[in-house]
């Protein structure tokens, strides 16, 4: 389905907004209301944004804040205001929520085609990435086929040193490539 | 170790935009200017490669594993302005696309981990890496692991001091669950790791510096 750029745009801007917004609330309540404000404007996009957040952001943001709190409970001999992290937490999972929800509905390279300079950047990173990460995986895979025992820290590190060596050399090749490209189509 | 969106307030972030526009411009018109159309694609492939490194997971005693960063390689290869860009690039895309970070702290994150990080290890690279390139790459990386991770724990605590209700973690317990982690696995790996894809790569291309 083709997406109309200028109410992409428009989308983005609102989330933008409404993120910095959203930010700065310390209420449940409204914060809950946010959630539900999103589900209920963008009912398509909602379940795989919730299943994103709830892989990316939850995670994260939980593990944290449990050892901070645990943490201050320790120090303070007294335990910390759960309310407050409550918020911290729903805060950072509905903002999480909000940008996969807003970011599944709209056509993020047509909205920011008024700025070309960041839109073929975020292309040119985009493009390369996929290719990128496959070959860093496939050099670790070969690494632990290599050895008869678990990579150590030394291992995964010489790894690392000796990938970066090819991520650059390729990254470059595909650069010129690129640029080539983007020089034969007036660019 | 990047701040995820609704630890920090308005009050912060937007500042740390204020701070951090003018630098994105100044890199943007420095580097990648209508007349340099070898710049963006470059760009976006050094972007593409700082992002990827962030994926490489190196295994630390304990069972668990930590990730690299790569800020300091490419401040040492291509200057801090092309770190900050790239690295600006590779929190937008996380944000963006894969959950981590977030827009309203993108430029707080940008500052940290792309400026005054980077910023560091080249200075130091630029004084010792000359005379000692191994020891130099190590301690570039490793400290400006440490100034990054540092000015994280810094803007935290700043919204700490200025609204407990919006971030009730207490500074000292940021600085102890962010600087511990940092100073004894990350920075270690970060240095190790500056240190061999430098040796690795002076060997490939013969020279190192940008």
């Amino acid at each position: 389905m083709k997406r109309d750029p200028r109410r992409s745009r428009i989308l983005l801007l609102a989330w933008v907004v409404a993120c910095f917004a959203l930010s700065a609330v310390a209420n449940l309540a409204v914060l809950a209301g946010a959630i539900l404000a999103v589900a209920v404007l963008l009912p398509r996009q909602a379940p795989r944004a919730a299943w994103r957040a709830l892989l990316t952001a939850t995670p994260v943001t939980l593990a944290f804040l449990s050892f901070a709190w645990a943490y201050a409970h320790f120090i303070t001999h007294a335990p910390p205001d759960l309310h407050a992290y409550a918020a911290l937490a729903l805060r950072a999972i509905a903002l999480a929520f909000g940008t996969f929800a807003v970011l599944g509905a709209v056509d993020l390279l047509g909205a920011l085609a008024p700025w070309p300079t960041l839109s073929r950047l975020l292309v040119l990173t985009l493009a390369q990435i996929h290719a990128l990460r496959l070959l860093a995986r496939e050099s670790w895979l070969g690494l632990q086929s290599r050895l008869p025992r678990k990579p150590s820290a030394r291992d995964g590190l010489r790894n690392a040193g000796g990938v970066t060596a090819t991520l650059l050399t390729l990254s470059s090749r595909n650069a010129r490539e690129i640029s080539d490209a983007l020089r034969s189509r007036g660019f | 170790m990047h701040i995820p969106d609704g630890f920090l307030a308005p009050t912060i972030t937007l500042p740390a935009y204020v701070a951090a526009a003018p630098l994105w411009v100044w890199a943007v018109r420095k580097h990648f200017g209508p007349d340099q159309i070898e710049a963006l694609p470059a760009v976006g492939a050094l972007t593409a490669v700082a992002f990827v490194l962030q994926t490489i997971m190196i295994p630390v005693p304990g069972g668990t594993s930590t990730h690299l960063v790569g800020a300091a390689l490419l401040a040492i290869l291509r200057g801090p302005l092309v770190a900050f860009a790239c690295e600006s690039l590779v929190l937008l895309v996380q944000s963006l696309f894969f959950g981590a970070g977030g827009i309203t702290v993108l430029g707080v994150n940008a500052l940290a981990m792309g400026l005054v990080g980077p910023s560091l290890a080249w200075v130091l690279w630029k004084a010792i890496g000359r005379h000692a390139p191994r020891v130099g790459a190590f301690l570039a990386a490793y400290l400006g692991l440490q100034a990054s991770t540092a000015t994280v724990v810094l803007a935290l605590g700043l919204q700490n001091h200025l609204s407990p209700a919006q971030l009730p973690t207490p500074w000292p317990v940021m600085a102890v669950a962010m600087m511990l982690p940092s100073l004894t696995v990350a920075g270690l790996c970060e240095g190790l790791y500056t240190a061999v894809a430098l040796g690795v790569l002076s060997r490939v291309r013969g020279s190192l510096s940008a």
